[in-house]
């Protein structure tokens, strides 16, 4: 259902943040109603909140009228939940971007939810600390925005991913109350209302305060780049290096066409002629580097690598991740739109899915690209892509549709790191049963009665069902429910 | 309907169960190896024992993975046995005879090395369990990342049995370090807490830094170089396993724990601190110590909770109510709506209906 938002609503939320934070012009809504993600949305208006205070109050109105409401970070979410459909209220707080205190002891800091994720590790870089995840858009996104999709990033492979970086956080219910839910105190009593809260894709609240835990630096860094003759041999590799026991702090590949794209963006000396470039990091104590780094070159080579680059300084180092976290911008150069997968599958089928991928791409005659963490078996297949060709945006959907069936199939996840939100919601029934899908509607109901927040993403339309224990017929012999 | 212990309940059997026993309104009461104490809230009257024991199969390992499925009833022992044969494990700790993997992940105890490999419920990759109603509901994914759908694994780790009976769980695994070693120093309270703060700062990602009234003990896990002992430190054999009729779980800011053991210490209570997680076991005997020892930690911005002891301490087991308990409570009720699961152990359950 549209929603209307009237002159008298707009008023309402002018008394509480002034006029200037109040976006209601059409082409300043237009900006919130999308994201990084294909999608497009519809927003009613946009307000950019300052404090915990005006979002409460902002939201209080809106429960006051009913009204859908919508959190924003920095709308980089690249599966559309960040996009306010049918005319939502978008509460940004982006605007919200102080450290608030840190204890380098811990260590952990409590920060506002706008505050971008490099610039917290840069804020805490003089204590020789940072924040672990480190998604590639870690310059734009927001710790908030981390927070509602648990972000990922190279270096999540051995220090996981943001739901375990995060201690506790401030957060504004749909009706405007205020909780803070945990904090640096591990295990507080009861359920773990925390843990559920990170990736819930803005549907259960406004997080308007986050507690991270902050890592401390690892003394010594090796970084490897790989080259190989073919992916496979470079999937074989990334297997084989886990099954030696040994994590890597970042594992992380590139197939030729990416490798491409990346050199002649950002020049950082990639091989041109190899089939796949794999990225490795070891890092830890001197010793223990030099140990990891010997396993991982002896797999390397063993699996067919053509070269093993080592950088030499921090620069050439950062030049490296640079190539890696640049990627998806490289790929703007190859074709206006992309279409960009993120499904998980074992490590022992990487090699595989890549070659279902790599057919299912010319069978659909599409340049289907390939840069993922294949460390802990995330992939991003990216599939580029001209939306004014009709026949060929067809042809993308499709092979979509199909690369998820192939990781199914093998026992994936859908989502690894980018999340569900409105483009990945009605493939949720290849992951998960009625009873699980109507398990996560009641549970988010727990927080949302009136499900005003961030409608329509997530789950699927008609997830919950009835009461189903109070229904009369009982259950055929041998069915599970 | 009550089922002996070591009788094979099948997941669909549970269900089934459990459905009955909503509608017939009759409590239960979910058990797995047993070893586990007592916790939450004293409960009175009858309750049907459901058994987890039969779920016994571990359903799959994929060592190059790093990745087991496993039902609930499996033994944590036998567990970690399979995964030693294949140079791995899941948690890092010994495991106390009898426990099962089920009963470990309702309570989410993370055992001793914590600092180093994180909390135990970082470890659960997906989780089937069957609600109080009789649904079986799978969560999260068997990949060792995911972000489909909502975190219920999260919220059911951690839950002693108030949502539902855990009935098989997929593990995210590690390489079993293949060197790692034991320090000790003994001293006054204050400067171990120093020297184990010294440690904290100055070793990469040390496994454990234990502290007690009287000794510090440190674990490291690495390469042979890497082993050395710290400044002011003796190689010696992991410590004893604390343990006490009467458990105290303290939890602070990790930067607040020194300055509380000093204090413990101080007033004769015997105690082991997880230097740089923020826990801490403490020994009580009564309900004076326990409230005490609690707002202490309540001063230092943390909680305590009664983890084990008999009947008088755990009428209060878990302090103030948290924030969000009217959440809690709805979330109880989604995954549970008849209450019958484990009455006293859910932190909202209503006193009086124990
Ligand atoms: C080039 C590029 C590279 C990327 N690389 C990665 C990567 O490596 N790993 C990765 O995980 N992601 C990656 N992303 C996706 C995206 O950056 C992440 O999902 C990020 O966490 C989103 O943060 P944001 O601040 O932009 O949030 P938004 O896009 O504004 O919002 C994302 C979601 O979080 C919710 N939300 C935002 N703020 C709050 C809040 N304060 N309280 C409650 N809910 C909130 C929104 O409602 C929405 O559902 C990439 C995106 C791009 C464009
Ligand atoms: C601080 C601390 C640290 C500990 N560290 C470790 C450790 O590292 N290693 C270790 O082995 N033990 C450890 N323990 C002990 C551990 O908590 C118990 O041994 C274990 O939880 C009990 O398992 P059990 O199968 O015997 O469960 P039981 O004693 O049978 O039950 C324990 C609780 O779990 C519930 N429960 C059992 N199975 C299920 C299920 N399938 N679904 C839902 N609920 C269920 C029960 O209802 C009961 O509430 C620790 C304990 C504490 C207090």
């Amino acid at each position: 259902m549209r929603t209307v938002i009237t002159p008298s609503t707009i008023d309402r939320f002018r008394t509480i943040v002034g006029s200037e934070r109040v976006l209601a012009e059409t082409l300043e809504r237009l900006v919130y109603a999308k994201d990084a993600s294909m999608n497009q949305g519809e927003c009613g208006v946009a307000v950019l909140c300052e404090t915990t205070a005006e979002v409460a109050a902002c939201m209080r109105v809106a429960a006051d009228l009913g009204l859908p409401v919508v959190p924003r970070g920095s709308g980089t979410s690249l599966a559309g939940s960040a996009i306010p459909l049918d005319g939502s209220v978008v509460i940004s707080v982006a605007r919200m971007g102080r450290v608030l205190s840190v204890d380098a002891d811990t260590p952990c800091a409590w920060v506002e939810p706008g505050v971008l994720n490099l610039d917290l590790t840069a804020a805490v870089d003089h204590l020789g600390l940072h924040y672990a995840p480190d998604p590639s858009s870690q310059a734009a996104c927001s710790i908030g925005g981390n927070v509602g999709t648990n972000a990922g990033g190279p270096h999540c492979l051995a220090s996981g991913v943001t739901s375990q970086h995060i201690l506790g956080m401030e957060v504004v219910l749909p009706d405007g109350q205020v909780l803070t839910i945990g904090g640096p105190a591990p295990d507080p009593p009861g359920l773990d209302l925390r843990g559920f809260l990170v990736g819930a894709e803005g549907t259960l609240g406004i997080v308007t305060k986050v507690c991270v835990r902050l890592t401390r630096n690892p003394p010594v860094v090796r970084t490897l780049l790989v080259d190989f003759t073919s992916l496979t041999a470079a999937g074989a590799a990334v297997r084989d290096i886990i099954a030696k026991g040994v994590i890597p702090a970042a594992m992380e590949m590139m197939d030729r066409t990416m490798t491409r794209a990346v050199e002649a963006f950002v020049h950082a000396g990639l091989p041109l002629d190899a089939a796949a470039v794999l990225l490795v990091e070891v890092d830890g104590t001197a010793a223990q580097v030099a140990s990891d780094a010997d396993v991982v070159e002896a797999i390397c080579r063993e699996s067919g690598a053509s070269n093993i680059r080592v950088a030499v300084d921090e620069a050439e180092r950062a030049l490296f991740w640079k190539a890696r976290k640049n990627a998806f911008g490289a790929c703007a150069r190859i074709a206006p739109n992309y279409y960009l997968h993120d499904c998980v599958v074992p490590r022992t089928r990487l090699v595989e899915v890549l070659a279902a991928i790599e057919e299912i791409a010319s069978r659909n005659e599409l340049v289907i690209m390939n840069v993922f963490h294949a460390g802990d078996g995330n992939l991003h297949p990216l599939i580029s892509f001209d939306r004014r060709d009709d026949a060929q945006v067809t042809r993308v959907l499709r092979a979509g549709h199909e690369i998820i069936e192939v990781c199914m199939r093998v026992g994936g996840t859908l989502s690894g790191e980018h999340g569900i939100g409105m483009e990945k919601r009605d493939f949720m029934p290849m992951q998960f049963g009625v009873a699980d899908l109507d398990a996560q509607a009641r549970s988010r109901e727990a927080f949302d009665p009136e499900g005003r927040m961030n409608p329509r993403k997530v789950l699927p339309s008609g997830s919950k069902c009835g009461d189903l224990i109070f229904s009369p017929d009982d259950l055929p012999e041998g069915t599970w429910i | 309907m009550d089922l002996d212990p070591g009788t094979h309940v099948d997941r669909v059997e549970l269900c089934r169960v459990l459905r009955a026993a909503s509608i017939a309104g009759r409590h239960v009461r979910i058990a797995g190896g047993g070893s586990g104490g007592h916790r939450g809230r004293r409960s009175h009257g009858h309750a049907d024992i459901v058994s987890t024991l039969g779920l016994d199969r571990t359903i799959s390992h994929e060592p190059a993975d790093l990745v087991a499925t496993v039902e609930a009833g499996v033994p944590v022992a036998r567990l970690q046995d399979e995964l030693a044969a294949h140079g791995q494990t899941w948690i890092h700790a010994p495991s106390i005879p009898g426990s099962t993997v089920g009963g470990l992940l309702s309570r989410a105890a993370s055992g001793h090395r914590r600092l180093r490999y994180g909390a135990l419920r970082d470890s659960v990759l997906q989780i089937v369990v069957v609600t109080g109603d009789g649904r079986l509901v799978s969560a999260g994914g068997k990949t060792v990342k995911g972000v489909a759908g909502y975190d219920i694994p999260r919220l059911v780790v951690g839950s002693n049995g108030a949502l539902g009976v855990i009935v098989e769980v997929t593990l995210k695994l590690w390489p079993m370090p293949r060197t790692s070693a034991w320090f000790t120093a003994r001293g006054g309270t204050a400067e171990l807490a120093d020297l184990g703060e010294a440690v904290r700062r100055s070793i990469h990602q040390p496994a454990s830094i234990l502290l007690g009234p009287d000794r510090l003990d440190v674990e490291l896990i690495g390469p042979d170089a890497d082993l050395l002992a710290p400044a002011g430190m003796t190689p010696d054999q992991a410590p004893p396993v604390f343990g006490a009729a009467g458990l105290l779980e303290i939890g602070v800011p990790a930067a607040a724990l020194p300055d509380l053991a000093v204090r413990l210490a101080r007033r004769e209570y015997a105690f082991q601190a997880q230097l740089g997680v923020g826990t801490c076991l403490a020994a009580i005997d009564d309900r004076s110590q326990r409230d005490e020892i609690r707002a202490m930690a309540i001063t230092a911005g943390g909680h305590a909770v009664v983890v084990d002891g008999p009947d008088d301490l755990r009428d209060d087991p878990w302090g103030p109510p948290p924030a969000g308990m009217e959440i809690m409570c709805r979330l109880k009720a989604a995954f549970d709506p008849a209450g019958i699961l484990n009455r006293g152990q859910f932190i909202g359950d209503p006193v009086g209906t124990r």
